[in-house]
């Protein structure tokens, strides 16, 4: 009886083994469409684009031939996730990313397609916004399907500035004075989180262009100025100064982003340097986005950068054909005037704004007067790690506001001697 | 005869060939990766010899900082995450009520994954809304708050404390496992002829618990030195760079920055500091085994 018995393992296996095989290649769904008809685009996106699921499945509902696969990460995640994927060369079909140096690893060592045609023959010019395009082109290459533009500037609560009869500062001093007048009041002056690095950036980057001027500023983002100039040395000093007088949450350098923003929304803290993007986020917490405003930080030019859908060099020209039409998709007027809530700051041209983000008008409209490159797509990753460790150091006291821009004129030497 | 000298053989090769194809050709890959510059996509790799060996120990100011801080937490984990574990195994090797719901509690953070540890306990330290820092002020130490995350000094072992609580799980169940193999006759001779209980624990447990400490040392080791999830969790290696260990610091320099090469350096470090503690120890220990 132990033969026979093997025997029938052994085959109920076999059975097993092959039905598993067999159910992955060209079975018949119900409705008659063969899955290998159907071509599927894998996406990948950050977690806070709430609208995703509803346009994926929209589409998904009215395409037999196309369907859309999403998966969501964290901010840093899906930096991290898209380096690994370029590694074991198991990137998607197509992906979100930034703009910069964030983008730009992936254009420069071919892993996206080459969009600069059938941009030409689809006449995007007149669908985006022209300096979206370009900051999504390298190399004289279009590598990206644009997507967002977004604004980054001074953020404020309402009731905050309401309860202390102070309006938004229309200068550095007064922007300064109001950050005391706050923290005297026991509210946190400036929600800005330093674990992640690149939120205190942001107020890095406009202390950095106040004291050193838009040249300065730019020349030291294309690593062709010194980074050893008083002007950056007065930024960490400024830095240094706010950590010390209790302007940033207590253990600023420990906290994240989320963390920060998450005493910003019941305005526990007064201020917060965030993007076009907040809006949404703030309605997506269950706050009213109508109780926070936006004012100019004393500087002339606004912090920018676009976001876009790369698409993988890759692809078959089928392949090719289908995430392209994921990505006009995606991008269209119909999909961002749907979901305009939470679609976030449209690279596409001629869409409606909607009421729900009331501060993404006045944002765009500063960012007219003149934009700056946000630093951490500005500068190679390498630099802006130094960047990061240089803003903890100088806060905790293990470095003085020299010793941090010596620091960062070493980090620039050091990545140009290995390029 | 010829047969029986190469059935030896056909039997470990398809374990040869897992650990060969698993193991040693990625292991020697990333030697080879080692001597290159190279940002991992590139078709082209440039060979620089040692010199990404070279920038890690005299020009990286993150990578002796790492390898201390790998060093510091090795020893916290041969001494307290073993020594609690070993303690709690002996408390809750007695015959004590609900010793078997002691035995899950103890045992439950051991299986939640590093991610949940670190949501859990970064929540904890919030310098704000913390729990400890609630703590302490509800128990009138106001001066004993901090921002435990954000000081370099503590940070690290802010971070360890939370891998003691998720840690212990694991040598405590097989310290028990041990414990349970020993018979209970030497303990009963021991104490006819008046033994106290540190001297039964010193003479009797402790040797009879030694192949449970062979596997429990090898293991921690091991574990320690390649710890990753909960740092890059907790702290993303600051503050200011001050909490890294070497695998988060191999893996900002291979995924952030795209330096393979100097990423694989580092690998080799680690492999090679594993390789100078492991092999000795399990050489010796297995020397003096009776197995």
């Amino acid at each position: 009886m132990k033969k026979p018995m093997k025997m029938m393992i052994g085959l109920l296996a076999s059975a097993v083994l092959a039905a598993g095989c067999s159910s992955q290649s060209g079975n018949t769904p119900e409705g008659g469409v063969s899955r290998s008809e159907t071509t599927t685009v894998s996406l990948w996106i950050i977690d806070d684009q709430l609208w995703i699921d509803g346009a994926v499945e929209d589409f998904n509902n009215a395409h037999d031939d196309i369907r859309i696969e999403v998966s969501k990460y964290g901010v840093d995640p899906l930096k991290e996730a898209l380096k690994v994927a370029a590694n074991s060369k198991t990137l998607p079909d197509m992906w979100f990313t930034w703009g910069g140096s964030l983008g730009s690893f992936y254009a420069e060592n071919g892993l996206t397609a080459d969009l600069t045609a059938i941009a030409a023959e689809r006449n995007w010019s007149d669908k985006y916004n022209q300096a979206a395009i370009d900051m999504s082109t390298y190399g004289g290459k279009l590598s990206g399907i644009p997507y967002h533009l977004n604004a980054v500037d001074m953020w404020y609560a309402k009731d905050v500035y309401e309860q202390l009869k102070l309006t938004p500062p229309t200068s550095f001093e007064d922007f300064e004075g109001q950050l005391q007048t706050i923290q005297n009041n026991g509210i946190v002056p400036l929600a800005l989180g330093g674990k992640n690095g690149w939120h205190l950036m942001r107020l890095t980057e406009q202390l950095i262009e106040y004291f050193g001027g838009a040249e300065l500023h730019d020349k030291l983002s294309r690593l062709e100025a010194s980074w050893n100039d008083p002007a950056v040395v007065q930024t960490f000093e400024k830095l240094k100064e706010y950590s010390d007088k209790g302007y940033f949450p207590k253990g600023h350098v420990a906290i994240d982003q989320a963390e920060a923003i998450n005493m910003f929304y019941p305005s526990a803290a007064a201020m917060s340097v965030e993007g076009t993007w907040l809006d949404r986020n703030i309605t997506a917490a269950g706050f009213d986005a109508n109780n926070f405003g936006v004012f100019k930080f004393p500087t002339e030019r606004s912090s920018v950068f676009a976001e876009m859908f790369q698409i993988n060099a890759d692809l078959d020209d089928a392949k090719l054909a289908a995430a392209i039409t994921v990505g006009e998709y995606l991008t269209s007027i119909d999909v961002v005037n749907k979901y305009n809530d939470t679609y976030g700051t449209p690279a596409t041209l001629n869409v409606a704004f909607s009421d729900n983000m009331p501060n993404v008008e006045p944002l765009l409209d500063m960012a007219t007067k003149g934009g700056f490159l946000i630093m951490d797509q500005a500068l190679p990753q390498e630099v802006v790690q130094k960047l990061f460790e240089a803003q903890d150091k100088v806060a905790l006291d293990e470095w003085t506001p020299q010793q941090a821009a010596e620091a960062m004129e070493k980090a620039v030497n050091d990545y140009k001697g290995r390029s | 005869m010829r047969t029986s000298a190469y059935k030896p053989w056909l039997f470990i090769l398809p374990a040869l060939a897992i650990y060969l194809t698993v193991i040693f050709i990625p292991s020697a890959y990333t030697l080879y990766l080692s001597f290159f510059s190279w940002n991992g996509v590139a078709p082209d790799k440039k060979f620089v010899g040692l010199k990404n060996y070279a920038e890690l120990l005299w020009n990286d100011t993150v990578f002796p900082k790492a390898l201390m801080n790998n060093l510091i937490w090795t020893l916290g984990s041969l001494t307290l995450i073993m020594g609690i574990g070993l303690m709690l195994a002996l408390m809750l090797n007695r015959k004590l009520k609900g010793r078997i719901l002691f035995r899950g509690l103890f045992y439950f953070p051991y299986v939640l994954s590093g991610i949940i540890v670190a949501t859990i306990w970064v929540w904890m330290y919030n310098p704000m809304q913390g729990f400890f820092n609630h703590a302490l002020e509800w128990l009138g130490l106001e001066n004993w708050t901090r921002a435990w995350l954000a000081e370099p000094k503590i940070a690290l072992y802010a971070v360890f404390l939370a891998a003691i609580w998720n840690g212990v799980g694991q040598p405590m169940v097989l310290f028990l496992a041990g414990l349970q193999t020993i018979p209970q006759d030497p303990y009963e001779a021991a104490i006819i002829d008046g033994a106290k209980p540190s001297q039964q624990f010193r003479f009797i447990t402790l040797p009879l618990l030694r192949e449970t400490f062979i596997i429990v040392v090898a293991i921690t080791m091991v574990s320690s030195m390649k710890v990753y999830d909960l740092i890059y969790a907790m702290t993303g290696g600051g503050p200011a760079e001050s909490t890294h260990v070497l695998a988060s610091w191999m893996y900002f320099q291979t995924f952030r920055f795209a330096n393979i090469g100097i990423g694989s350096a580092i690998s080799m470090f680690l492999i090679l500091i594993t390789m100078v503690v492991i092999i000795p120890y399990v050489y010796y220990t297995t020397k003096k085994s009776h197995v």
